[in-house]
């Protein structure tokens, strides 16, 4: 029998605990695992990511748009101090409906990344301590720049 | 009669934006007498959008604004951005590319390691002596890559495919002796700051950063190491030649000040010894593999991962097929070690004069977190 990597173990023990709620789960190459999963769920996998399955050092988290399909998606970026693969944690949101809970309570470190993907793409996380905007002004009127539909600072949309 | 509750009466400080020791940002510091009570960095003084621009250029334009992130380290930034288009293109390097890729890599890591150490030197107030030896060494560094490159900062030498040019020649030679100056230079180093009282006091037991905490926040670089965590991506996940080249993961235990301090020193030495071995074992062969200037991807994704100087930098690109990338992500490490700064006022005491110690032995570079 071949032995299996710790990528494809983590990737088949995932399905195995939610089945229902994960919309997708693979091994894109070594190192890297990508999970997609049901924003109903999303909070609730997150932490057994951290307790159960060990990712414990949040790397980042960033936003897609894809205005076509009407839907953005938001990934995480999650690493295990033991096995040492960059698991990337995503969710989709629908663009009419940009909420999210903040995974702040989870790892509090996010909360730079979420601030970001918060004034980048207007996404809203529910219960984030400090919402503020990261990079851009405070009095900023542009819109939300990495958007595919942003046509610069001051134009009316 | 109970005696009234005295509120802490909380300064708040604003330091910068006009560049407090390096780079813009603003660091704000609310403090109680001399105590640090807080630490906010308000970031975004230099955003310039590098994310946006990348989508509006092809995959062999986004290399130049790419490598403006850090001007100290463009190898390395180049270098992520490379490997994520060869990804999403399907290229493969021919194995000298990857050598002379590492050697570049090797030698910014030192340039930029000098700096940092510089002007850890001078933040303590006592050392400007270190900061312009450091300034004048990393000229030796500066040369080399100007023979080689035409260039002595943004290098643009890497590009998809492999790197523009052969080594000159004679340039081992030249590689060799530069690392075996700077080796003496460092000593001098050694001596003059890391084990003067005047320095050890100013930095050891300064914001402990535990491992565990190191972890938690998410720290990256020599921050993760100098807590005794070992985690490189150079090891982690080999790229370009680092499989085939001989060097420890550096860490110390004490988690502190001086602890990143030496994590940087001692990482200047293990590089030394890099140049050398790359100079002396540099394979033969062909240096780039033809890539057309307007190449067209499939849909798809790539997630790099390279270790720069201020830690780990990922690049996650998505195409959808076209000319030029349809989003670029960057985790840029000074953005996360930010983080870390922020919450090193809770974790430890700090008083209002360790700050300029503090913030540069996480070594920030402000055009990285802000992109």
């Amino acid at each position: 029998m071949v032995s299996e990597t710790p990528e494809e173990a983590f990737v088949e023990s995932i399905k195995a605990t939610y089945p229902d709620a994960i919309i997708s789960a693979e091994v894109l190459r070594p190192k890297r695992v990508s999970v997609v999963v049901k924003r109903d769920h999303f909070l609730e996998i997150a932490k057994s990511l951290k307790d159960e399955f060990g990712f414990t050092h949040p790397v980042s988290g960033g936003a897609l748009d894809y205005p076509r399909e009407n839907r953005m998606r938001m990934i995480y970026y999650l690493m295990n101090p033991e096995s040492r693969f960059m698991l990337t944690y995503g969710v989709d949101l629908s663009r009419d409906d940009l909420k999210l809970s903040s995974m702040t309570s989870v790892w509090e470190a996010i909360s730079f990344h979420e601030r970001e993907a918060h004034e980048m793409f207007g996404i809203s996380f529910e219960g984030h301590p400090n919402m503020v905007p990261l990079l851009l002004p405070p009095d900023w009127k542009g819109g939300h720049p990495l958007r595919k539909d942003f046509k610069g600072e001051g134009v009316e949309e | 009669m109970t005696e009234p509750v005295i509120e802490p009466d909380i300064m708040r400080i604003s330091w910068g934006p006009q560049h407090p020791m390096s780079g813009q940002t603003r660091i704000i510091i609310d403090v109680d007498g001399e105590k640090v009570h807080r630490i906010i960095a308000d970031l975004g003084f230099t955003h310039r959008g590098i994310e946006k621009i990348l989508e509006k250029r092809t995959f062999l334009q986004g290399i130049i604004p790419m490598e403006r992130m850090v001007m100290a380290d463009t190898p390395n930034i180049g270098l992520g951005y490379v490997m994520a288009v060869e990804e999403v293109l399907g290229i493969e390097v021919p194995e000298r590319a990857n050598w002379i890729r590492s050697l570049l890599c090797e030698m910014a890591r030192i340039n930029s390691h000098l700096y940092a150490f510089g002007l850890q030197a001078e933040s303590t107030g006592y050392f400007p002596a270190v900061f312009l030896w450091t300034t004048i060494d990393r000229a030796v560094i500066l040369d080399l890559f100007e023979e080689l490159t035409g260039a002595r900062w943004s290098l643009n030498f890497f590009m998809p495919g492999g790197v523009h040019n052969n080594l000159p020649e004679g340039f081992e030679d030249k590689v060799v002796k530069g690392a075996q100056y700077l080796r003496k230079r460092f000593e001098d180093y050694w001596e003059a700051m890391v084990e003067n009282a005047v320095f050890e006091m100013r930095c050891n037991d300064v914001a402990v950063l535990k491992p565990e905490d190191a972890i938690r926040l998410g720290a990256t670089g020599p921050v993760l190491r100098g807590s005794g965590v070992a985690m490189d991506v150079r090891k982690d996940e080999p790229y370009a030649a680092y499989a085939d080249i001989d060097f420890e993961v550096v860490t110390e235990s004490a988690c502190d000040v001086m602890a990143r301090t030496k994590v940087r020193y001692r990482e200047i030495v293990q590089s030394l010894n890099m140049m050398e071995q790359i100079a002396c074992e540099m394979p033969k062969g062909p240096i780039r593999k033809k890539v057309p200037l307007f190449a067209r991807s499939k849909a798809g994704e790539a997630l790099s991962r390279v270790e720069t100087a201020r830690g780990e930098l990922g690049v996650h690109m998505f195409t959808d097929g076209g000319m030029n990338p349809y989003r670029v992500k960057i985790n840029s490490p000074t953005l996360r070690n930010m983080y870390v700064f922020e919450r090193l006022a809770e974790l430890d005491e700090l008083l209002v004069a360790d700050v300029p110690v503090v913030i540069n032995s996480i070594d920030p570079w402000y055009l990285d977190s802000d992109r």
